[in-house]
């Protein structure tokens, strides 16, 4: 499929439809697995050169119409020298129990850039595992942003290879539970080749009994000298239950690198507390204000400013407690 | 002239330790008390019960605030009543900008007393304003609340929040420490703007230096969690020439 020339929604049901779509970007619905009106499976290729123009939300929903346990995948090819940037949007219609496994392939070619954004904002009963299979070519750029707002059971897999010199790749996110929820991140990222840059930063904030584990392991193989490779992971427990696991990895067998990890689990500031609440900001306004603070590293990494807002909005209410919703479409978020 | 604060027989603690040990205060509106004392005498201890700090236990004793029981309410509450600490080390607070951080405060105060929150722009007018007061530069509004300011910074940082909300009672704990002269200057002639008949402030210092610009009613001496000695603006000179060791002397 030709990326200015997709299938464009043609038999969307009103309830799927935006109220206030992003202005900078095209609308795909990906609905439990198929495109929307076009039956088979995404695959997105762009060609040398090609760059996309706008962004390019694909809204992936599942809904009562398909099974519980699904599993599907997509691609994405960036040719070389090709740019574009894509939103990746997880959401559920219906409140059953889902299962659902989902495989991206993300390739680029030769100095292609793309920008990914993944916004994972399901209901409690939903369970779904991504696995993420990503490879750059040589002086290809990949940003990338995890928002993992809500859903009972996110998994996210995510294994990044840097398989040509001064490719570049940066993997952030975010993940937010309460009540019962459960995230995962399990990343491995390897540096195949010499003169690569990755960076990686997750933060988490858990609430109520809400479950957090993060895994990443930082590779680099023999011959990989002048890698520059950077993790952090931050977690925040705000409720005396919540619970994070981290384990930052490295494996470094060439010896001509700059690598550096780093993991922290920890509670909100009491002094910080204090100083706002002796302003007159209410106990509950001022945690608000710190965790929305603690989330600001990982949404800044947006580079669409529209895009961005709205997921400050998205974060800013998910955590007031309020389940998610954007303006973009009629049902949840974007 | 009406009595604002009353603090009867004052005793807190941190775990074991008793740091107050019986104060006795009372502050009318109008007047500047001012409280010095040698290191670990209790100075920082009784700002932070006044304003609500719960690492430390009050055991005994009662403060009245404009007629309530001050020791009942919340941090906020206190505030939302007037009363201002100016922190001798101000927090720092990465990722809140110094603009919302002071939005939220303004906001809330102004909810709490039935008003309709400031506009963006009635906003941005009162912080240019009130940071005229102490000569703060415009761009400290999009920076975190006292990230990466310098020691003279934040304290003007302090006074310039004292500004913006307008407290009855403020109670500024060492808020010469750190200063260079010039800052000294636009800190105190911060204060000395703000002061009026229904106002009263308790300056915490070490110093005579704070009290040549900020001119108290009262001094107290507070050694061993006690007020051993209370006197006029003339006994900050008097220590300054001889120390705290004669009024620990004569106390005992």
């Amino acid at each position: 499929m030709k990326a200015n020339n997709l299938i464009y929604a043609p038999a969307l049901k009103q309830e799927f439809r935006c109220r206030v779509p992003l202005r900078d970007a095209r609308q795909l619905f990906l609905v439990n697995g198929t495109v929307q009106g076009g039956g088979a499976p995404l695959a997105l290729r762009l060609e040398e050169g090609e760059q996309l123009d706008k962004m390019l939300q694909i809204i992936g929903i599942r809904s009562a119409e398909g099974p519980r346990e699904l599993s599907f995948s997509e691609s994405f090819h960036f040719g070389p020298r090709s740019a574009g940037r894509i939103i990746l949007c997880a959401h559920t219609f219906s409140l059953d129990r889902f299962k659902t496994v989902e495989r991206v392939l993300i390739e680029l070619e030769e100095e292609a850039r793309a920008q990914f954004v993944v916004m994972q904002n399901e209901h409690n009963q939903a369970d779904h595992e991504t696995f993420y299979d990503i490879s750059l070519a040589g002086g290809a750029s990949l940003d990338m942003v995890f928002l993992s707002l809500h859903g009972g059971v996110i998994r996210n897999h995510i294994d990044a290879r840097l398989c040509g010199e001064g490719a570049s790749c940066s993997l952030s996110g975010l993940y937010l539970t309460d009540g019962e929820q459960r995230m995962d991140y399990d990343i491995l990222l390897t540096h195949q080749v010499p003169h690569c840059h990755s960076n990686q930063v997750f933060k988490g904030i858990l609430d109520n009994n809400g479950v957090a584990h993060f895994d990443g392991l930082i590779k680099v193989v023999p011959d990989a000298q002048k890698t520059e490779a950077y993790q952090a992971n931050h977690n925040l427990l705000v409720s005396p239950t919540a619970r994070a696991y981290t384990r930052p990895q490295l494996e470094i067998y060439a010896d001509d690198v700059k690598c550096s990890h780093g993991a922290t689990i920890g509670r909100l500031n009491p002094d910080e507390l204090f100083y706002m609440r002796t302003r007159g900001i209410p106990v509950a306004e001022a945690r608000l204000l710190q965790q929305v603070a603690f989330t600001n590293e990982v949404v800044e990494k947006i580079s669409s400013p529209e895009l961005r807002e709205r997921m400050q909005v998205l974060v800013e209410k998910r955590l007031r407690g309020e389940f998610s919703r954007c303006q973009n479409c009629s049902k949840n978020c974007c | 002239m009406k009595t604002l604060l009353q603090i009867e027989n004052l005793h807190a603690s941190v775990g074991e330790k008793e740091i107050l040990r019986g104060i006795n205060l009372e502050i009318k509106a109008g007047e500047v008390h001012a409280i010095m004392g040698p290191n670990g005498s209790g100075k920082s201890t009784l700002s932070a019960v006044l304003a609500g700090r719960d690492t430390f236990t009050v055991t005994e004793g009662s403060v009245t605030y404009d007629g309530r029981d001050l020791l009942a309410l919340s941090p906020e509450e206190r505030s939302w009543a007037g009363i201002f600490l100016g922190f001798q080390y101000p927090v720092e607070i990465p990722g809140v900008s110094n603009v919302n951080f002071m939005k939220a405060a303004v906001n809330e105060q102004r909810k709490q007393r039935g008003l309709e929150p400031l506009t963006a722009a009635q906003f941005l007018k009162l912080m240019r304003e009130k940071m005229a007061y102490v000569e703060m530069d415009s761009s400290f509004s999009g920076r975190g609340v006292n990230v990466g300011f310098s020691g003279g910074e934040k304290k003007r940082n302090e006074i310039f929040q004292m500004a913006m909300l307008e407290p009855r009672l403020a109670i500024l704990d060492e808020t010469d420490s750190g200063l260079d002269v010039d800052a000294l200057r636009i800190v105190a002639s911060g204060v000395n703007k703000l002061k009026h008949a229904d106002n009263a402030f308790i300056v915490i210092t070490h110093y005579q230096r704070l009290l040549d610009y900020i001119v108290p009613d009262v001094i107290h001496v507070l050694y061993k969690g006690r007020i051993i000695k209370t006197a006029g603006k003339e006994l900050a000179l008097e220590i300054e020439k001889k120390g705290y060791d004669w009024l620990i002397h004569e106390s005992e």
